[in-house]
């Protein structure tokens, strides 16, 4: 029988590590997202690229690469961009403003100097209006840093587990 | 059958959103818009050597785009000739043969049938293999990197059949001599409303951009910039020819360049472009909106493409490229390539909104009595110019419903007229088709 790297994890870290993601989620579900932005770093990297259908044959080739077509590339300032826009009070896909809830699992911790590798699974139901539904399952691949204000975001890939994407626009963060 | 002249009047600009819901007016636009007309099916680029093919649809026909041993391209329906099973079932790739995964019969590039399971046993080798290729889309042709097909084995060459539209289209694909080519991949989304609501906003409608989309403008702006100060353009015309139309601000430079950034708005407005384009066409139209009929559509200043795909009256499903100069260099195709993804697609700042109108607009039109309610397609109407000195086709002012009525005149006259007695897609007299080939 074959095992599964499994390492037993530092309780503390581990802990501390939840505790930030669900503290990140917590934010977005409240609409925090000037206060979002401020747990990314300065050189923060948030991409989701675009997936598609490929024969098992070239399934390595499944999620499009760095320079291919995402649904976010961003770094702080495009998403600083993006936040300014929700706070426009015109940005119509939200406003009225959906309700969201992020369920965050699976998280594993791998060190890696001062960073911390991160990997968790993500679920965001989206519900808007009168009967706009949006679930988004994916997952994310996160580097964290220490910085002397705690535990910040350093970099971000989301790989949403969606082709063509169940929805009628993407108005929330991952 | 329902009287079409009752729920559009392009006379006096007033139609129905009947033409949005009815079940009977869909099916006969697949029938009598899309399986006549040439639609987008992919670009040259993502076709790069023999064996890649992308999957694709012409209205709600899957069809399997391939490029040939011989190096052409030709299209083909996604539809095992056995039982009809789909053959090809990835989104993109590179193939030898397509394998139908049900019984396995097994089709080449060009579609020719090339293997049958127990062929011997099961058929007696009675079946004739060259009678059940998969059906071929009997006509592909490629204007400037683009590939075009359509059902009708009789169309005009597609450049013809562009017409006038291939003079916006020019600001778009001939901007440098190398030609262009897509980013890989594609965005894909569903929207919940009819795909002629974006069809024909792309090809009129530049009077939503600076209110619906205020919130993208005002963020996009260079930090600082006084917004309260911000004008919105008033100069600049519209076309509409055959369908298919499109506008554009004279001064391309305006507010399109401020949310560029240097860098983009540098080789947007390059002196190069400018002097290959000529001053007519660098002067404004390459920063178009546009739609090429029935539903493909670009935008020149954020080098988008797009298809708005049927998907029954109330749904359309989007694919969204970013197409840029071959010749430019790879630190600014990927800018545009991000500036793409930020303004448009799913998570576009732009074009989150324009997803929010459309599904709420569709609800709507679900009311009986909305039904009974006329729409107003009347912004501009006679004040259209035919023989404009540097613009082809019918022009009017860029804030104008002018492209809208054209595009429902075409769709009207289709919409109207049969497919020739035995033209594939026939549905009233399928007799007359060569149903074996
Ligand atoms: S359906 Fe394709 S082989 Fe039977
Ligand atoms: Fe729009």
């Amino acid at each position: 029988m074959n095992t599964i790297p499994h390492a037993a994890m530092d309780p503390a870290l581990q802990l501390e590590v939840e505790q930030f993601l669900y503290a990140e989620a917590e934010l977005l579900d409240a609409r925090g997202f000037r206060e979002w932005l401020g747990l990314l770093t300065e050189d923060v990297r948030y991409w989701m690229p675009t997936r598609a259908n490929r024969s098992i044959r070239e399934y390595a080739l499944e999620v499009a690469g760095p320079g291919e077509m995402a649904h976010y590339d961003d770094d702080l300032g495009s998403l600083t961009t993006r936040v300014r826009r929700i706070e426009s009070n015109q940005a119509w896909s939200e406003d009225p403003p959906s309700r969201t809830r992020r369920f965050v699992t699976n998280v594993r911790i791998k060190p890696d100097g001062s960073e911390l590798a991160v990997r968790s699974s993500l679920l965001v139901y989206q519900h808007r209006l009168e009967r706009e539904v949006n679930v988004f399952a994916a997952g994310r691949q996160d580097v964290l840093r220490r910085t002397h204000d705690g535990l910040r975001i350093a970099s971000r890939k989301v790989l949403l587990d969606q082709t063509v994407v169940l929805a009628n626009n993407i108005s929330v963060f991952f | 059958m329902i009287d079409l002249d009752e729920h559009v009047d392009l006379e006096r600009g007033v139609m129905s959103r009947k033409v949005f819901v009815d079940d009977d007016i869909y099916r006969l636009e697949l029938e009598r818009i899309f399986s006549r007309s040439w639609l987008f099916l992919a670009h040259e680029s993502q076709l790069p050597k023999s064996g890649s093919f992308v999957s694709t649809y012409m209205g709600e026909d899957p069809v399997i785009v391939v490029r040939r041993s011989d190096g052409s391209i030709g299209a083909v329906l996604n539809s095992c000739r056995h039982r009809g099973m789909k053959v090809c079932r990835a989104d993109v790739g590179t193939t030898r043969a397509f394998r139908c995964s049900y019984h396995g019969w097994t089709y080449g590039l060009d579609g020719d049938l090339v293997s049958v399971p127990n062929m011997a046993e099961g058929y007696r080798n009675e079946l004739d293999m060259s009678r059940w290729g998969l059906l071929r889309v009997p006509r592909v042709e490629s204007y400037k990197g683009l590939i075009f097909g359509t059902w009708d084995a009789e169309a005009q060459p597609v450049e013809e059949a562009l017409g006038d539209i291939t003079f916006l289209l020019d600001t778009f694909l001939d901007r440098r001599p190398g030609g262009t080519e897509v980013i890989g991949g594609v965005q894909k989304w569903v929207m919940g409303g009819n795909w002629k609501l974006a069809a024909e906003q792309f090809a009129s409608d530049m009077y939503h951009s600076f209110l619906l989309h205020a919130s993208a403008w005002q963020a996009l702006a260079p930090e600082g910039a006084d917004l309260s100060e911000m004008v919105f353009p008033s100069v600049g015309s519209q076309m509409t020819s055959q369908g298919s139309g499109g506008g554009w601000f004279h001064d391309p430079t305006g507010a399109g360049s401020a949310v560029l950034g240097p860098v983009l708005a540098a080789d947007f407005t390059d002196p190069a472009v400018w002097e290959r384009l000529g001053e007519v066409k660098a002067g404004g139209p390459i920063g178009c909106h546009a739609t090429v009929f029935p539903n493909f559509s670009f935008l020149g200043a954020f080098r988008v493409l797009r298809v708005w795909h049927p998907r029954g009256p109330h749904e359309m499903e989007v694919w969204s490229w970013t197409l840029v100069d071959k010749d430019q260099s790879p630190e600014i195709k990927d800018a545009w390539r991000r500036f793409a993804s930020m303004t448009f697609g799913p998570t576009g700042t732009f074009e989150q909104d324009d997803g929010e109108i459309w599904t709420d607009l569709q609800r709507v039109s679900r009311g009986h009595i909305a039904q009974t309610v006329d729409l107003n397609y009347q912004m501009g109407i006679g004040h259209e110019v035919t023989d404009h000195p540097d613009y082809p086709g019918r022009i009017n002012h860029v804030y104008s419903d002018n492209a809208a009525r054209g595009f429902y005149e075409r769709w009207l006259e289709l919409m109207k007229t049969p497919l020739r007695p035995g033209q594939r897609g026939n549905a009233t007299a399928r007799a007359g088709q060569e149903v074996t080939r």
